[in-house]
């Protein structure tokens, strides 16, 4: 097994001639430009057939809209595997950075019936998701990731996986008009009445969501990463008790892989997960870290603040693997690729887990930077983890 | 006899044309200007709205840049702060930048001036400013200067209040201090009396020599743990409860005005006008207020636009059967 294994965790960046014409506006020189550049650097298979499309400009069909998607599919994959300075380097797991997806909210919402969207709401700054409401119980309508999957498959020439929103993120994220509604009528104290209408909402999500796994799973998907980045969101037990409920509803008896990914806690940090995450029966938690984290090189705790928290997992005695956040995305201003490597480093010191349970991640998806940015991201995260990689080989 | 008022009490959701075009300045699509006219635009629909429905103390709705998370005005504008990671936001699924303290914290007095939409002040009803209290404030901020948590609570009441003063002097006519932090404590206990007396005495700073009325609202969490003593121990003439969080029946009789958060902010579930009624009736019933302001149970960002000003709208129609039906 190879030390310090690496992946992508979330989204990259949509390339401008992808998003435009699904905007309706003309692609310009730079637009096809980048397909070009970045085509070649990436030896992506088919850039020329996309020139070809490319060339077009405006007006394309919606066969030819499919065609951009199934390029932009390839241009992640191919990022993912030739991230890195050295020739071939590459992440070891890999998918198609949510390119077939609006985001990791609204394609799973607008393939699940029940829902209506209602309107945008903000997260932080000028970022915003469309809100969903749940009017009725939900429904399964279809694998909304099947295609996605199947041409990542067929693809990828490194390990795939296949990123799943949760029930918990998705109930957290909308509305709970129905739910709600429902609860309202009952005489109970306010707490216990809208917990109870966030539990049935979530379970009965569960059951759709794992529906679309199974599916996956037929098809060939060997692992699947549970994304909750609302695991941190309801902060009571009983919230957290339903996280790992969900999960194990949602996964139970399906024969994968599943990991969980979550970010962006509270200040408390991801401590008030604890002990309920370690009942989740899945093989490895991926976190964020670098977002607290200082700029400096070092393998002491105050260099390496951001990653206290990876003490929790010693404490409690884990011993499966872990993704390590070592590359915040939400800023264009990046660390040293040494300082990566001591992040890398000092997750293994504080968690005593063997390198090779140790997954090299950035903290989340890479959606809001550029793509620039965003494969210098992923090139920290090959450099660092190599660099890692000899220190404890040494 | 009661006196039935209305406010927002919170950050207001930005409209959907206000959004694209964020999302457009982001992406370099459109000037500042644009920007700047959107806010402005945006502001001057919200405040149509107050005055429709009959809002007591106008609010910008918080929606501008200056207000990219709640503590930012602060963050940016006061000495001593510097931005910090990126974390949730207490249950929510939004998110806040930690100010953190490596320095002397202090104010120059313009810095929440300069976040307000100053064109909508002293537009016929007093204008109100809605900023973190104490103690939110430096629960959320981490502390790399002080190594002292009540030392950093008197801090920011004086910077607080120097802060307010200036505020009062552009004729800004009501602040409310918000707490989620003392009631939204998930795995903490509810902080002590002793505490609770300690934050009474940092508002008291922060309100020196303030005239401008004054409110403390809890949200996010249950606040009866706190009843009836938080009436004693707050000197603001209103006290703020988030009732879809808080039973009434755990309130008691007080002179204080009351902030009574009835609708739910976090829902688009439109609440029926006469329940409500009945309920604020109950309210004043009970603790025999002189005033209470009608308002949501937070921000209302946490919901699209549409269904934030919705839910004003039906405060507004509460507070009208309240008042038998006159505006």
């Amino acid at each position: 097994m190879k030390a310090f294994p690496t992946q992508e965790i979330g989204s990259l960046p949509k390339f401008s001639w992808r998003t435009k014409p699904f905007r309706g506006v003309p692609l310009v020189d730079a637009d096809v430009k980048t397909a070009r550049d970045w085509g070649e650097r990436f030896r992506v298979p088919g850039t020329g057939d996309l020139l070809n499309l490319l060339s077009k400009r405006d007006g394309f069909s919606e066969e030819e809209k499919h065609r951009l998607v199934e390029f932009s599919l390839l241009y992640a994959i191919k990022m993912e595997e030739r991230a890195g300075s050295g020739e071939g380097v590459g992440l070891d797991l890999v998918w198609s950075g949510e390119q077939a997806r609006t985001e990791m909210y609204e394609t799973p919402v607008s393939g699940i019936g029940g829902f209506e969207f209602i309107g945008s709401v903000r997260s932080f700054d000028n970022k915003y998701w469309k809100m969903a409401s749940i009017r009725a119980p939900p429904a399964y309508k279809g694998n909304y990731h099947l295609d996605e999957f199947l041409f990542t498959k067929k693809h990828a020439v490194r390990r795939v996986k296949v990123p799943v929103t949760d029930a918990i993120t998705i109930m957290a994220w909308s509305d709970n008009s129905y739910y709600g509604r429902k609860w309202a009528r009952k005489d109970m104290p306010p707490l216990e009445r809208s917990f109870s209408a966030r539990r049935e909402f979530t379970l009965e999500l569960a059951k759709t969501i794992r529906r679309v796994i199974r599916g996956l799973i037929e098809n060939g998907a060997e692992e699947v990463q549970m994304d909750i980045p609302a695991a941190t969101q309801y902060q009571t037990v009983e919230d957290i008790e339903l996280v790992s409920e969900a999960f194990n509803e949602t996964t139970k008896g399906l024969l994968a892989t599943f990991s969980v990914h979550s970010c962006f806690p509270p200040s408390v940090g991801y401590g008030l997960l604890f002990p309920q995450l370690l009942e989740m029966k899945c093989r490895r938690f991926s976190f964020e870290y670098a977002n607290r984290d200082s700029l400096k090189t070092g393998l002491d705790g105050e260099s390496r603040e951001g990653f206290k928290d990876l003490k929790l997992f010693k404490e409690y005695g884990y011993e499966g693997e872990l993704g390590v956040g070592v590359v915040h995305v939400h800023t264009d201003v990046l660390p040293e690729v040494a300082v990566v490597r001591d992040r890398i480093l000092y997750s293994a010191k504080v968690t005593e887990l063997p390198p090779e349970r140790l997954y090299i991640n950035p903290d989340c998806g890479l959606r809001t930077r550029s793509p620039e940015v965003a494969i210098k991201c992923l090139d920290l995260v090959v450099d660092g983890a190599a660099l890692a990689r000899k220190e404890v080989c040494a | 006899m009661t006196e039935f008022l209305l406010a927002l009490s919170g950050v207001h959701a930005r409209s959907e044309a206000t959004i694209r075009v964020t999302q457009d300045w982001e992406r370099r699509r459109v000037d500042s200007r644009t920007l700047a006219k959107s806010f402005r635009e945006d502001c001057e629909s919200l405040l149509a709205l107050q005055k429709r429905v009959g809002v007591d103390h106008f609010s910008d709705g918080q929606m501008g840049l200056p207000w990219q998370d709640f503590l930012r005005p602060i963050t940016d504008g006061f000495g001593g702060l510097r931005k910090g990671p990126l974390v949730r936001w207490f249950n929510t699924n939004t998110f806040y930048y930690v100010p953190i303290v490596d320095g002397d914290l202090t104010s120059e007095g313009r810095a929440l001036w300069r976040s307000v939409e100053r064109t909508l002040v002293r537009r016929g009803s007093p204008f109100k400013v809605i900023v973190p209290d104490p103690l939110t404030f430096c629960e959320l901020a981490e502390d790399r200067h002080y190594g002292n948590f009540d030392k950093l609570l008197f801090v920011y009441a004086e910077a607080l209040n120097t802060e307010l003063r200036f505020l009062e002097g552009r004729g800004v006519g009501y602040v409310q201090l918000s707490s989620p932090s003392l009631t939204a404590r998930f795995r903490k206990e509810p902080i002590s009396r002793d505490a609770l007396i300690q934050l009474g005495e940092a508002l008291r700073s922060a309100l020196r020599g303030v005239s401008l009325r004054s409110g403390f609202h809890t949200y996010f969490g249950d606040a009866s743990s706190y009843l009836p003593f938080i009436f004693d121990a707050i000197p603001t003439q209103d006290i703020g409860f988030d009732f879809t969080q808080t039973d009434p029946s755990s309130l008691s009789k007080t002179g204080k005005g009351l902030i009574a958060g009835i609708v739910d902010s976090r829902s688009t579930w439109a609440e029926d006008v006469g329940k409500l009624r009945r309920e604020v009736e109950e309210i004043a019933d009970k603790t025999g207020s002189p005033s209470i302001i009608l308002a949501p149970s937070s921000d209302l960002r946490y919901i699209p636009r549409a269904s934030a000003d919705e839910k004003l709208g039906k405060l507004g129609r509460v507070k009208k059967e309240l008042r038998g039906g006159a505006d």
